[in-house]
């Protein structure tokens, strides 16, 4: 009895606690009832006016896991090679590293090791007087000549961190732009980047939206004449692959190249193929030998639109020739713009320069006047026009979109800023609203049924006993609730599971009181006694038990992504408010039942 | 109303009945783990799944006909919760877009009049589900060895740490085989994918929660009865014991099975294993842990040279 104002106070101080960060969502939830009420005018009106309500609350609600409202959830990798080649002096074209560092990812991804200690490793296993300082200077990181490799891994490193936070930043503008309520977007490890967007459907658009490096760059074309003539050596080339051929027509038809692609030699245009057959295309036209019979300084690129529609209803691409030289980058880009093309009113984005952009624009098109320009967006031709006359004003556009939501989107990439490296998706989860809606309601009736089966048993079971652990377990539900809130963390589907699971297992301490104190009561002892023993003896099983299942819990939380984390939070927040109801509360209305007479309260 | 009361079950001095039945179901279970191999789902193996909600029943060998020739290998079609939405799995070559706007334009195309959406899709990429499977693995090993250390620090004494991770390993391999071996025979997926590995770990928790409780009345007991043997302490600190673990079971066992019929498509794996995990965990807390545990304790006496059997080196 004694001590108990302790109890009653930390009681009162964590119920405050819990009620006060869950009466947020209480109330955000009765708004949001009240808001879908309305409709039309006074709907958007009556948001308007407490726009800054809403938004305090919704900070501070209980969150709803994607798997709960729907949404989508994307885990993005950064290109870590790419980014260490586009570092790198020459990069692309030295063998000795292109050749490291592929070989350096696939024994990363092999040992699950870091890919950057594995590229220095390989890189001085080949010659261990090489310097890897002769790829990387950088004046601000004093990495010079001299610098040891290990300095240099170092920079690396840091370089990799930078460019993870910037495609952050870039990513969180984007969406900003494309306008999501409360987006979530986190580091993940070295180099992943978890996206979570609550409410989005429209996947593909999305997609889009993150993994575009936004890489801006214009080319000029290759000369027909030189396409064509190479593209006429690299059929024969494949036509004599074929061995066994007899004749040219056997041989024509045999001809690897010719099965999956379309000669074209028409001004820049190279040839033709579907989507699904450019991959094979790059291949084959990858071939070293094949590579040299190529325009020097050229490289072929694919148009991002297809050109036209063959009878069977496939799309072929074209490949474009373009010089490799890159003349202008997007940095030059001042703003975009999405727009209508005056004649066709097909959409387009317009660009305009800054100072320096525009005059080297000015140069370059006046230059090549009646010849083409290549406008190439992440490795992709959007549209090659032919100039007309010297542009001096640095405007441009870019045209060849599909809809205006892809101009605005493309306008949105452009102005947001460029990925210091293109991103891959890993991982994508979508959760349509509907199916979202059904699991809050399967999950929540089975936890309010498993709640009464478990609490009417306690109440058959233990008597007055068993109806004080119940109480003991409404606030157990309460504080849940509240632990989850107040630490922001989020409501998943298997976190549902964990609460059901902590319902099942939190009356295991009460069950443990009450069987000890049952025991001590056979044994002869008084109630009073009974009781006092029973709480103090059954403390070191009620502990150690849940001591363990903590731990387990924490593991859990540790290694596992997203909706599981959920599972393991609720695990984890259920075993501490148990604890504190099952030993705490339930001993305060035990003591209080039995102040006078200690027949008030029974064990079965 | 009581259970158990005064139970006085001979579960210690049968402990070599329990060994053979759970030696048996074990070896079943690894057997079926090695004949079978693990099924592993997408998160772990790579792939793309679908969740396609029709408007009227979809006829599963139809759609997955169709989407076979249109994808180039065949795809995992199952029924998902209700007869009008389908779960689809395939490990197609293509980018993701591709793979969706296939499988949409080709059940539209197939199936006019019965309009297809997917609703839910789920998509790994090879490396990443790596990645994850890694993942999954180190957490199940870093709980063996934690729960280890945890019960050998609270009780200084291996013999214990020995005897509750058998019996965790015991639980975990037998639920794991059982799903291993029931994959595709029963109307929901029970592939091994991160929330079984979450139920696992759960049921790590659980069965080492039940094995503690009794151990803590063995060292209690200890000290109560210093002249008894060992055996009849443990068997009388498990059927003291008895009436909690079967209540705490009970109650537990109850509230996963509402969720297992109630809780819905998404849960129905996850729930499962939990039915399983805490049928077999509180067996092996009542008939597998303190018995091994006393043989173990008993062995280092006769290596050791002690003439008497074990005793309280339980603090």
């Amino acid at each position: 009895m004694k001590g108990n104002g302790v109890k009653i106070g930390f009681t009162i101080a964590f119920l405050a606690i819990a009620i006060y960060y869950l009466q947020f969502s209480v109330r955000y939830w009765l708004l949001e009832k009240h808001v879908n009420s309305l409709s039309g005018n006074t709907k958007t009106e009556y948001v308007k006016q407490n726009q800054k309500e809403i938004s305090n609350l919704r900070d501070r609600i209980l969150n709803l896991g994607l798997d709960l409202q729907g949404g989508m959830h994307v885990t993005l990798q950064l290109d870590t090679p790419r980014l260490l080649i586009d570092l790198a002096r020459e990069g692309g074209k030295d063998t000795l590293l292109t050749n490291t560092v592929n070989k350096a990812e696939t024994i990363a991804d092999k040992n699950n090791t870091d890919f950057i200690d594995e590229f220095v490793n390989l890189f001085e296993a080949k010659d261990p007087n090489a310097r890897l300082s002769r790829y990387y200077r950088s004046e601000a990181d004093n990495i010079t000549r001299r610098s040891t490799n290990a300095e240099v891994a170092a920079y690396l490193k840091k370089q990799r961190d930078s460019a993870v936070q910037r495609a952050i930043q870039i990513i969180r503008t984007r969406i900003d732009r494309f306008g999501v309520n409360e987006p979530n977007i986190v580091k993940q490890g070295h180099n992943r980047i978890a996206v979570e967007l609550p409410g989005v459907q429209d996947d593909q658009r999305v997609r889009n939206l993150l993994k575009g490096t936004a890489r801006l760059e214009f080319h000029l074309c290759a000369e027909p004449a030189e396409l064509q003539s190479s593209l006429k050596q690299i059929i024969t080339y494949f036509n004599k692959q074929d061995s066994s051929a007899a004749n040219d027509t056997v041989a024509a038809r045999n001809n690897p190249l010719l099965k999956v692609f379309v000669p074209q030699g028409q001004s820049v245009i190279f040839g033709s193929a579907t989507a699904q057959d450019s991959a094979k295309v790059d291949s084959l036209l990858g071939l070293s030998a094949v590579r040299t019979m190529l325009p020097r300084n050229v490289e072929l690129m694919w148009t991002a639109k297809p050109s036209f529609t063959s009878k069977d209803g496939n799309k072929y691409y074209n490949l474009i020739g373009v010089r490799d030289q890159v003349e202008l980058t997007g940095d030059v880009i001042e703003e975009a713009r999405p727009e209508f093309d005056r004649y066709t009113n097909a959409p387009e984005v317009s660009m305009t320069m800054d100072r320096e952009g525009a005059r080297k624009w000015s140069r370059l098109t006046g230059a090549n006047i009646n010849k083409p320009i290549a406008i190439v967006l992440d490795g992709l031709v959007y549209t090659y026009p032919r100039v007309i006359t010297k542009i001096n004003d640095g405007r441009s556009s870019i045209t060849g979109l599909s809809s205006t939501q892809e101009a605005e989107d493309l306008v949105n990439i452009l102005m947001s800023g460029a990925l210091p490296a293109p991103l891959q998706i890993v991982e994508q989860r979508t959760v349509g609203p509907s199916l979202g809606e059904a699991s809050i309601h399967s999950g929540f009736n089975s936890t309010i049924m498993g709640l009464l089966i478990v609490a009417i048993f306690m109440i058959l079971y233990y008597h007055k006993g068993g109806s004080i652990a119940d109480l003991a377990l409404m606030f157990n539900i309460l504080f849940i609730l509240g632990i989850m809130a107040a630490f922001k963390a989020t409501l998943t589907l298997p976190g549902i599971a964990g609460i059901v699971l902590t319902i099942g297992m939190a009356v295991d301490a009460n069950v443990l009181i009450f069987e000890r104190i049952r025991e001590e009561l056979n044994a002869g002892k008084s109630m009073r006694a009974a009781i006092d023993s029973g709480y103090a003896n059954a403390m070191s099983a009620i502990i150690d038990s849940n001591i363990t299942t903590f731990l387990t819990g924490a593991i859990l939380y540790s290694f596992g992504s997203g909706p599981i984390k959920g599972f393991a939070v609720t695990l984890m927040a259920g075993i501490v408010s148990s604890l504190f109801t099952a030993i705490i509360i339930t001993r305060i209305v035990v003591d209080y039942l039995t102040r006078d007479k200690v027949t008030a309260v029974s064990f079965g | 109303m009581r259970i158990f009361e005064n139970a006085n079950i001979n579960f210690i001095g049968n402990r070599k009945l329990w060994y053979l039945i759970s030696g048996t179901v074990f070896l079943t279970a690894v057997l079926g783990i090695a004949i079978r191999g693990l099924q592993y789902g997408v998160d772990f193996k790579g792939g793309q799944e679908f969740v396609v909600q029709f408007q009227k029943t979809a006829n599963v060998t139809k759609v997955r006909d169709v989407l076979t020739k249109s994808l180039k290998s065949q795809p995992e079609v199952k029924q998902y919760g209700s007869k009008t939405m389908l779960l689809i799995r395939t490990e197609a070559k293509g980018t993701q877009t591709d793979v969706e706007d296939n499988i949409n334009n080709t059940l539209k195309q197939s199936f006019p009049d019965n309009q297809a959406n997917i609703v839910n899709s789920y998509i790994v990429g090879p490396r990443f589900a790596d990645t994850l499977k890694r993942g999954a693995l180190y957490s199940c090993i870093t709980a063996v060895f934690v729960i280890f250390i945890y019960v050998w620090l609270r009780f200084r004494n291996w013999e214990y740490s020995t005897g509750a991770v058998v019996a965790l390993v015991h639980d975990v391999t037998i639920t794991l085989g059982l799903f291993t071996i029931l994959d595709h025979h029963l109307p929901f997926s029970m592939d091994l994918d991160e929330s079984l590995i979450a139920a696992l770990l759960t049921i790590f928790g659980y069965s080492i929660n039940d094995t503690v409780v009794v151990f803590d009345r063995i060292r209690e007991n200890l000290h109560l009865f210093k002249t008894e043997p060992l055996d009849e302490i443990m068997n009388k600190s498990v059927n003291q014991t008895l009436s909690r673990t079967i209540i705490t079971s009970g109650t537990t066992l109850f509230v996963v099975l509402v969720l297992f019929i109630f809780g819905g498509e998404v849960l129905k794996d996850l729930s499962f294993a939990l039915l399983i995990g805490i049928v077999v965990g509180t067996y092996s807390s009542i008939f597998i842990a303190s018995a091994i545990a006393l043989d173990l304790q008993n062995w280092r006496a006769s290596t050791y040279g002690k003439t008497k059997k074990a005793k309280a080196s339980v603090r």
